[in-house]
């Protein structure tokens, strides 16, 4: 009589403990980094006028109590993140209600081939009052005109021009105006003077926020945000009440 | 421990890496432990994503596909099977070409290194000359003594138990 074959048996069970300690240590490790948001870093607040020849684009009233400054890359996806998704909250419920002024700061990256062309095209359209606007489209455009890996610059820089050029006709610039301000790189300095801001306040990626005197790197949520807004005004009143009892 | 085992247990390591990245991607990881590299300037970068997805989480995938097929192979059932050794070493064989670019990217195009990505790359290049192994392990039993060029060959297994016999063989 042919003997049935034995039981399919898994791996031995020191192998398994082996794997169970692994999984339930890294799990443990990673728990304990997570939940907690960005590390908010204590810095000195953004002066409320001009830093230098540094000029933010602002949103919202410039007297507002709480600064909410952004460096940003138009090339970076996590920055279109926050334009796209996060960004119009902000705008809606913070800004337009007078709570925060929104500034935009550019900080071009070095490895991104399109974003001083970006920056160069949001800050003509500023010429125009537009900024926002082509601040909006640029980002909701990333994945049409951000560089591919292996594309020359030439070829990246001129299909990003041609989707630019775009944007400026559908947000009403007067093009012409727009695109020899774009080919005189006429706002160049600003946008290196901004950039130069952010490394000085020692930006190392984007988008970098400073909330009132936090600095808070990564695409944060609007909770986050707002908790950290509210956390300014907080500050903001207790100073005001300790001053006025003086 | 047999090599199948051994690319379980670098699997499940590349799984709590690309798991860590992952969640970092997503936010709900706040800030990364980087102490050698520029971790966030890397995984910030667009290419930090490929398909829409984010990179970490294609690596996620991979990894627990490679530990599933691996921990399969552990047991007595695929234990030699030659299409697990083939899926391990197409899909190894993939992901170590896919780190390669990743690196490259790092060095030449965005000019800073991840060191999590960098640990994930040599992971996947020692998994990957650990499934080439297992192959000419699993192709050899099936040469000595095997009609099986899938499933259930009748060799030794690569947990070095000799094979349950085909009832159907007298």
């Amino acid at each position: 009589m042919v003997k049935p074959p034995p039981k399919s048996r898994g791996p031995n069970k020191l192998f398994l403990v082996i794997l169970g300690i692994i999984a339930v240590v890294g799990v443990a490790l990673i728990a304990m980094q997570a939940g907690g948001g960005p590390t908010p870093k204590i810095v000195a607040e953004l002066p409320p006028g001009d830093a230098g020849k540094a000029q933010p684009y602002v949103y919202g009233r410039p007297d507002a109590p709480v600064i909410v400054a952004e460096f940003a890359d138009f090339e970076c996806p996590a920055c279109a993140q926050f334009a796209t998704l996060t960004e119009p909250d902000v705008r809606k419920r913070l800004a337009d209600a007078g709570q925060v002024s929104f500034r935009f700061y550019d900080f071009p990256l070095e490895q991104h081939r399109n974003s001083v062309l970006a920056s160069l095209s949001a800050a003509c359209a500023a010429d125009q009052n537009k900024f926002w606007e082509m601040h909006d489209r640029i980002f909701a455009g990333q994945d049409a005109w951000a560089s591919k890996p292996g594309e020359s610059d030439g070829s990246a820089n001129r299909r990003a021009s041609r989707l630019f050029s775009e944007y400026a006709k559908q947000i009403g610039l007067n093009e012409s105006a727009w695109s020899t301000c774009v080919e005189e790189q006429r706002h160049l300095e600003r946008i290196q003077a901004n950039r130069q801001l952010g490394i000085q306040r020692q930006v190392r990626s984007t988008p970098t926020f400073v909330i009132g005197n936090q600095m808070v790197p990564g695409a944060i949520s609007y909770d986050a945000l707002k908790r950290l807004v509210d956390e300014a005004l907080a500050r903001r009143d207790t100073t005001a009440r300790s001053a006025a009892t003086q | 421990m047999t090599t199948r085992m051994t690319i379980a247990l670098l699997s499940l390591i590349g799984i709590l890496i690309a798991l860590y990245l992952t969640l970092y991607k997503v936010g709900v990881v706040g800030d990364l432990s980087c102490s050698i590299g520029s971790c966030e300037t890397v995984n910030t970068s667009q290419w930090a994503t490929f398909l829409g997805l984010p990179v970490a989480a294609w690596g996620l995938g991979t990894y627990i596909a490679l530990f599933t097929l691996a921990m399969a192979g552990t047991g007595e059932r695929y234990a030699g099977s030659l299409k697990i050794s083939w899926l391990l070493v197409a899909l190894s064989g993939w992901s170590v070409l896919f780190s390669g670019w990743l690196t490259y990217l790092e060095l030449f195009v965005i000019h800073a290194i991840c060191i999590w990505c960098v640990v994930s790359a040599v992971l996947m290049v020692v998994i990957f000359g650990l499934s080439l192994a297992d192959l000419r392990g699993a192709r050899g039993h099936g040469v000595a003594g095997s009609r099986d060029h899938g499933l259930g060959s009748t060799g030794p297994d690569a947990t070095g138990r000799p094979r349950p016999r085909d009832p159907a063989t007298p």
